[in-house]
Order: structure tokens, then C-alpha cells, then sequence
């Protein structure tokens, strides 16, 4: 579905990104590891179009606009930032709305789309009318993913969901986006804490210093150890 | 002590002047929210408004208020113009706040020489709305067209905020006030939201012109003036707050008021610098605002 070629970004004269490869197919949950300061974010960032890069990025068959999140958007393809990008502000309700901007925020289909997100998340319907910024922090990230699936994606990508975040509340959003994938949603998931990852995924690129460092089968994953030799490739 | 008919007087007026700096402020607002752009050519928007509906009424002869339609909608379109013009552009390249600031100054300029070149430098005016006698309450006269300013910025103050509560497309320019970022990756088209700030923003610029006119005169070069009184207005009110910034206007146009019957017209402006020194020292977030 999403495949990823050559491709590289610089923040002024820093290679953040080189030539990386990458894809994700129908139905698979990928995960992509790494220290710090890797190039994770960028990556995704890139594939998204919010920074300038070079390479070539298809999704089911064409190329991404290089330059416009939204246009990337509208064709499915749907990022969780990280720091969550919810609108503080606005209440529940009205991220929610904002999620499905592009049916109109409104009409049976969003009501169908709401109460999906809703039931996979029923701590977001107490808080429709509260304001975004008032909730906690797992709340929040909660919200930003329903946010995203009112957009009913093509393919979810998520930047360190876990951030920040309870074990508990992240078990709950880790499981949730298992069962999605379970039901077809392709996810691209950037996330520091490679255990986590793992144990979701069907596969994982570990990124050192803006390399693809390997590409890894979870279930041939012996010890951490191994990983962290990647992390510092 | 100032006689209080007369001082009722000189608040109806201020607040009536203070209306139309309010909906010139809102516009700063609305584009700044929309695109964190403070746009120089605000006052170019009212002179238009007020200038193109002199024109449709004495070339045309045009109803009174189908000018007043027609000129808000030609400024508006003129919004957008300027936008994909002069903004656009800059804005694609990353351009500074500063580098904005110019730009749209020299828009300004360009359209008040181009306005000289087409009309001369003569004042113009337009007739007022209701041709009545002003109603007298206690001995404060209070004319028709006043009544049309402050009712007329009531009505849109309030389809405005309805707008950015209620439907859709407001929200999402309020989502991009918040976080453009954060928009885009809903679906937002944040360049089209810039394009409508625009047009909301010279529109209301107009519909300001168009009701401030029949009370003064309009001329090639009454846009600075206002965009001054309008940019303090939202400053005073919170820059990026709509309802602040109108409530802004009507402290500032009281203010003018009073210093002008108290010490005379030439201290107009130190009123409303000495109301800016004021919020900045005091309040630099405004009445209802955080500074950004």
C-alpha cells in the first residue's frame, strides 16, 4: 500500500534522513524503532509532505503530493502527530468533527464514523462538550487517535503515541490499534519503546542516524540486546 | 463639570465611531488567526467599500443598498486578489512577519495611488440610510445612520460568531488559528482558509467604509487612518480575538471622543496612542486575549 523509496530530507545541512526504503503493506502493522534523534519523526513528517524532502512516495499505486498534508490526507493517508496536535481549545465534540472535515462533519455516514470512534473509546463520549486541553494526557491521545479515525484512513501512521503516557492508558491504546489492524487498518507505528512495538507488529525498520539500520521480524527478535546493536549501528 | 446630555452625546458618537474600528480590527483578526499574517492593507478594504459604493450610486444610480452589497462583494473579491497576489506568494516562501508587514503596506499604497489616478482627491460622499431627523433621548440626539452602524455591527459581530461556533467551516479556521499543522493533516485546506480570511476580512473592511461614509466623506487616502484606530482596536481587545477587538474599537472611538471635546479635535491621536501606551503597559494581553 505505502511504499517508500529513496527517500532522504535534510534540516539545513544535516542529513536527517538517507535514502530510506520502506513499505507497508495490506493489512500490516509496521513498525519503525529507533534512538532519539533517529529520524523517526522525519520520517514521517516527510511521507506526509510537512517537510521537504526528496525520493518517491506511492500510496496504492501513485505518488503522494510532495508538498500538502492535506492533499495527502484526503487520499487516506492520515498521521497522528507527536505531541497530539489536538485543537485545546475546541471541545471533543468539535476535533471530532474536525477528524471528518472531509464528509462534512456531519450527515449519517459521520454519525456511523462517530460511534465507531466511540465505542472503541467510551471515556470520549463523557467529555464531548469538555474542552480538549482540559482532559488528561492519555485522554488526549485517545482523542487524537478517534480524531484520526473519523477520517476513516486508508493508513494510520502514529508518532510515539505511548509519550508521556501511563502503562496502563498506553496498553489500552496499543490494544485498540491491535484489534483495527486485526480488522484491516494498515498502521505504520514510530515508537521509542521497541518492546511495545514489537509485540504489535508484523514487522520493524530499526533507524539509526537517519539509515534504515535493518529490517526485523519480531517473532526472530531473541533478546533487546540485539536491537540496541542496531540503535547504535 | 461637562454636562451629562452632552457627555451622553459624546458617548453615542464614540461608541457609533468606535463600531466601525471594532469591525476594522475583527478583520486584522480574522486574517491573523487564519494565517498569523497582520495585513497593513485593512484600511484599503474600508476606503474601497465606501469609494466603490459612491461609484455604483453616481455612475450607476444604483439603489443605496444593492451599492452597499455589490461594493462588499467586489471588495471582497479584492481580498482574495491581494491574497493570491501579493500574500500568497510570500507566504509560500516562508516569508517574516516583517517581510508581511511591507508587503501589504505597499499594496495599501498602490491602492490609494491607483484609487487618486481613478476618482482625483476630492471627497466623496454617499446619502444616509434613513433620511430622518435624529431621535432625541433626554436631550442626546442620536441619528439614523448611527443606529445603522451600531446595528449593523451587532448583527455581523453575531453571524460571525455564529460562524466560527457552528459551522464547520468555521471550525476549521479556528482549528488553523490553533494549529495550521495539526489542520492540515485533518484535510484542511489551510491555503483555502487563508484565501477566505481574506474575503471575510475585506468584506466586513467594506461593509465598515460603506456605513462609515454617510457620516464622514471617503477619499483615496482615508484607509491608514482607520487601519491605525482598527490595528490599535484589536491590540486593545487581544490580538486574534474577534469580539476583543470590536470591544476594543468602541474604548478607543469613546476615548477619541472625549479628547476631542475636552481638548480639542488635534488630540484625536494622542487619545488613541496614549489608549495603546495604556493596554501595552498595563495590559499587554488585551482586553479579552494572550499575546502570541
Amino acid at each position: 500500500m505505502l511504499d517508500v523509496k529513496q527517500l532522504s530530507a535534510r534540516y539545513g545541512h544535516v542529513e536527517a534522513l538517507h535514502l530510506i526504503d520502506l513499505t507497508v503493506g495490506a493489512n500490516e502493522l509496521v513498525a519503525v524503532l529507533g534512538p532519539n534523534g533517529a529520524g523517526k519523526s522525519t520520517l514521517l513528517r516527510s511521507i506526509m509532505g510537512l517537510t521537504s524532502s526528496s525520493g518517491r512516495v506511492t500510496f496504492a499505486g501513485t505518488a503522494l503530493p510532495r508538498r500538502s498534508a492535506s492533499a495527502i490526507a484526503r487520499r487516506g493517508v492520515v498521521l497522528v502527530p507527536e505531541g497530539r496536535g489536538i485543537f485545546a481549545p475546541m471541545t471533543v465534540a468539535e476535533n471530532l468533527q474536525l477528524g471528518a472535515y472531509q464528509i462534512g462533519g456531519g450527515g449519517a455516514e459521520f454519525a456511523a464514523r462517530l460511534q465507531h470512534v466511540l465505542s472503541l473509546f467510551p471515556r470520549l463520549k463523557e467529555r464531548l462538550s469538555q474542552t480538549a486541553g482540559s482532559m488528561s494526557g492519555g485522554e488526549q491521545q485517545m482523542l487524537a487517535v478517534g480524531r484520526a479515525l473519523m477520517a476513516k484512513p486508508k493508513l494510520l501512521m502514529l508518532d510515539e503515541p505511548s509519550l508521556g503516557l501511563a502503562p496502563k492508558v498506553v496498553a489500552e491504546i496499543m490494544e485498540t490499534l491491535g484489534r483495527l489492524n486485526a480488522e484491516g487498518l494498515p498502521i505504520l507505528l514510530v515508537e521509542q519503546k521497541a518492546p511495545l512495538a514489537l509485540k504489535f507488529a508484523h514487522r520493524a525498520y530499526v533507524i539509526a542516524n537517519g539509515r534504515v539500520a535493518a529490517e526485523v521480524n519480531p517473532r526472530e527478535i531473541k533478546s533487546y540486546d540485539e536491537l540496541a546493536r542496531y540503535y547504535f549501528s | 463639570m461637562i454636562d451629562p446630555t452632552y457627555l451622553g452625546q459624546i458617548l453615542v458618537n464614540g461608541i457609533s465611531v468606535g463600531c466601525i474600528y471594532g469591525l476594522i480590527g475583527i478583520g486584522f483578526c480574522v486574517i491573523y488567526n487564519a494565517s498569523g499574517i497582520v495585513n497593513f492593507a485593512q484600511g484599503a478594504f474600508v476606503m474601497l467599500g465606501g469609494m466603490t459604493a459612491y461609484l455604483l450610486i453616481a455612475k450607476t444610480g444604483l439603489p443605496l443598498l444593492a451599492a452597499g452589497v455589490i461594493a462588499t462583494l467586489v471588495v471582497a473579491v479584492l481580498g482574495v486578489a491581494l491574497e493570491r497576489l501579493v500574500v500568497r506568494p510570500l507566504w509560500d516562501r516562508n516569508a517574516t512577519m516583517f517581510v508581511m508587514i511591507l508587503a501589504t503596506l505597499a499594496a495599501q499604497i498602490v491602492v490609494e495611488r491607483a484609487m487618486l489616478l481613478m476618482v482625483g482627491d476630492q471627497p466623496k460622499s454617499i446619502a444616509v440610510f434613513t433620511d430622518l431627523p435624529p431621535i432625541r433621548i433626554g436631550g442626546v440626539a442620536i441619528g439614523y445612520q448611527l443606529l445603522w452602524i451600531i446595528g449593523v455591527s451587532v448583527v455581523l459581530i453575531s453571524a460571525l460568531n455564529a460562524f466560527f461556533q457552528r459551522t464547520l467551516v468555521g471550525r476549521a479556521m479556528r482549528a488553523c488559528a490553533i494549529d495550521r499543522e495539526a489542520a492540515a493533516l485533518q484535510g484542511i485546506n489551510v491555503s483555502g482558509m487563508l484565501a477566505l480570511s481574506f474575503a471575510l476580512s475585506a468584506g466586513l473592511g467594506a461593509i465598515a467604509g460603506f456605513l462609515v461614509t454617510p457620516t464622514q466623506y471617503t477619499a483615496y487616502n482615508v484607509g491608514t487612518p482607520f487601519a491605525i484606530s482598527g490595528f490599535i482596536a484589536a491590540i486593545v481587545g487581544g490580538f486574534g480575538r474577534p469580539l476583543g477587538a470590536f470591544l476594543g474599537g468602541i474604548i478607543l472611538g469613546v476615548s477619541q471622543a472625549l479628547a476631542v471635546v475636552t481638548f480639542g479635535s488635534g488630540m484625536k491621536n494622542v487619545a488613541a496612542l496614549s489608549v495603546l501606551l495604556l493596554f501595552l503597559f498595563f495590559r499587554p494581553t488585551g482586553l479579552l486575549g494572550t499575546a502570541k
